[in-house]
């Protein structure tokens, strides 16, 4: 390949054709590659992609149809104290009630080829090259800068400017000189079985909730996750998706033997734990097992948080930086962000003919400024959960179970959600209606199959006038709501003068406030059950019947 | 030519990736380690060495690569358009 590109971005998974349609749609010449045959056959995750990343991500994604498998509203945790005794706990605080759930949704399970493919699909759309089966194993360096990229079949590719989006691992980064190996108490290897399970036993085992167990390391149910010990299982629409993840080393001197110990817990899991036992395994049929590592706990220490992501000519983002979630082993939302704060970099850069790093620190300012990719990679209750599990105090167990994966993690999760909740409404007031449209399309998207790119549509066709009505009520209250915000846009420095503050202190004001607001919010939710059922069901009636484009923005 | 186990379904291996893993002898000091942490079991020990059996069920995780400490594992990707692959990922 002769050509000269402005852009190649390194990898066709998840953030890579985010940085590819920005660059394209921009007018750059721009090359994705991908070291697969095809796009998504190396991508592997149990995977909950968390609201937060449509919300505040790509605009495509938000606005688009991308290919879910499920909604999901939430996770239920079950505190394994004894395993042989059958003696567990519960918290599923972390819910999305009724009647907002499920079509408000804490995420949407999904698998990554189809999502990946629909992705790349929308970068090529884009104007965005794509060139598979071919792998980069270098850099091209012309004084300090990286000017493209060596593929295993020795072709030097030029470009300006190289977005590496390769995933964990990043050999390419490493190979750069920008990332050194990882020590291995920073990887966490997954071990993932998909099983194959009729939709309807899924809706009544799982519905639309995310299972994690948790539990001392002597059940030996789990394995001890270096830190935390648990397993996570996601409902997808026909199947579920199962992943127990082992930290490659605990303390400095322990490697675990890996394939014994995962063989003993699955074995465990699927023979004792009652909900597994009883319900799932007469009925799921082992489809696939796959694993792989990731670096799930790099943002636990500072100094690799604090890493550069940039070089001359070179700029690392999504899982090849470095960021993932340790706490919710999610690394899709930050490598969405980070495509597109990479892509907008390297786009001024390119039109201002300067690839310097000097100039590409832009792009690691704004990282290490964005709220949520900094809050999700250095949360550390699940590093706290190990040493409850050391000491083996049920009551810090709790404690950091709720803080973590149930309704404590409102604690810290309100800043950063907050923050950039209001960074967004000021750049366009009118976002909070396509998020409202977004979630009601998705639900849709979800009953019906019905994606871009998919040739499954086969909507309902329901004209009734009490139909027509409440598809007219929707559109006037979202116009009202637009409207309104606005005319708030207009009195933004009074706003802002009283929101910025509040949203500083909003963790603080849930740290004391949660204790008397928490119970007083279930007692109020199952006060009203009957009436948010009742509601929940005309709600989804309606989402189901109604006409697509109501939702469409 | 396409590769799938019984053990592991789901999955298929395409052939031609290459000596993508490779053991510097001289550094390694027979530690298990990488053995240890294979679950495609692609390594052995032989006269306290580690050596690679076989990598035609290797997931490309990397592990045996970050768990060496003495840096004898020497891990790159394999082929373009060969290794594992899998649709339920």
């Amino acid at each position: 390949m002769d050509e000269e590109f402005d852009v190649i971005v390194v990898g066709a998974g998840f953030g890579g054709p985010v940085a590819a349609r920005i660059c394209a749609k921009a007018g750059l010449k721009t090359l994705m590659i991908e070291r697969s045959e095809n796009v998504g056959d190396k991508v592997i995750s149990g995977l909950t992609i968390p609201f937060y990343g449509f919300l505040f991500g790509p605009e495509f994604i938000r606005d688009g149809n991308p290919p879910i498998e499920r909604p999901s509203d939430g996770i239920i945790n079950y505190i394994i104290k004894d395993i042989e005794k059958g003696d567990i706990e519960i918290d599923d605080s972390l819910r999305v009630p009724k009647p907002f759930s499920p079509i408000i949704a804490f995420g949407y399970n999904a698998y990554c080829k189809p999502f990946c493919e629909w992705e790349v699909r929308k970068a090529v759309d884009a104007g965005a090259i794509l060139k598979k089966s071919t792998t980069a194993i270098d850099v091209i360096r012309e004084d300090k800068y990286v000017k493209g990229i060596i593929t295993d079949k020795g072709e030097r590719i030029r470009s300006k400017i190289v977005i590496d989006a390769e995933g964990s691992k990043g050999l390419l980064a490493v190979k750069a000189g920008i990332r050194e190996k990882y020590r291995p108490e920073t990887i966490s290897l997954a071990d993932t079985y998909d099983y194959v399970m009729l939709k309807e036993y899924v809706d009544k085992i799982f519905g639309y909730s995310v299972k994690m167990c948790w539990g001392w390391d002597e059940q030996r149910i789990a394995p001890p996750l270096g830190y935390g010990n648990g397993l996570m299982v996601w409902p997808y629409r026909n199947s579920i998706h199962f992943m127990q993840d082992q930290c490659l080393r605990i303390n400095e001197s322990h490697i675990p033997n890996l394939n014994k110990l995962f063989k003993e817990y699955h074995s465990n899991i699927t023979q004792k734990l009652p909900w597994w036992k009883n319900l799932v395994e007469p009925r799921a049929k082992l489809r696939a097992r796959m694993w792989d590592g990731f670096e799930i706990y790099v943002g636990l220490n500072k100094e690799l948080r604090n890493m550069p992501n940039h070089i001359d000519g070179m700029i690392l983002i999504g899982d090849a930086a470095g960021l993932e979630s340790t706490e919710l082993c999610d690394g899709v939302p930050a490598a969405w962000f980070s495509a597109e704060i990479a892509a907008n970099v390297a786009i001024d850069a390119i039109h201002t003919n300067n690839t310097s790093k000097l100039f590409l620190k832009k792009y690691d300012r704004k990282i290490k400024r964005h709220p949520i990719i900094q809050w999700s990679i250095s949360g550390r209750n699940r590093f706290n959960l190990r040493t409850a599990q050391k000491e083996h105090d049920l009551k810090k167990l709790r404690k950091y179970i709720h803080n973590g994966w149930g309704l404590g993690s409102l604690t810290h999760f309100m800043t950063p959600f907050f923050k950039m909740l209001l960074s967004d409404v000021n750049k366009d007031p009118t976002i909070i209606t396509k998020w409202i449209k977004m979630f009601f399309r998705y639900y849709q998207n979800w009953f019906y199959e019905s994606y871009d790119y998919s040739s499954i549509r086969k909507f309902r066709e329901a004209t009734s006038k009490k139909l027509k009505k409440m598809e007219m009520k929707f559109t006037r209250y979202l116009r009202l709501i637009d409207s309104l915000l606005k005319s708030l846009k207009k009195r933004k420095k009074l706003l802002s003068a009283i929101v910025v503050p509040f949203s500083n202190s909003l963790n603080n004001l849930m740290k004391k406030t949660l204790p008397i607001f928490e119970p007083i919010y279930s007692f109020i939710l199952k006060l009203l059950n009957p009436i948010s059922n009742r509601l929940n069901i005309k709600i989804l009636k309606f989402v189901e019947y109604a006409n697509p484009s109501v939702f469409h923005t | 030519m396409v590769r799938t186990f019984k053990e592991f379904p789901g999955v298929e291996w395409v052939e031609g990736t290459g000596d993508f893993i490779k053991i510097n002898e001289e550094k390694c000091i027979g530690c298990m380690n990488c053995v240890n942490v294979c679950l495609a079991s692609c390594f052995e020990i032989v006269e306290q060495k580690a050596r690679v059996k076989s990598l035609e069920k290797c997931m490309e995780c990397a592990s045996c690569w970050y768990v060496c400490h003495e840096d004898a594992i020497i891990f790159t990707w394999p082929l373009g358009g060969t290794g594992y692959k899998s649709e339920w990922g």
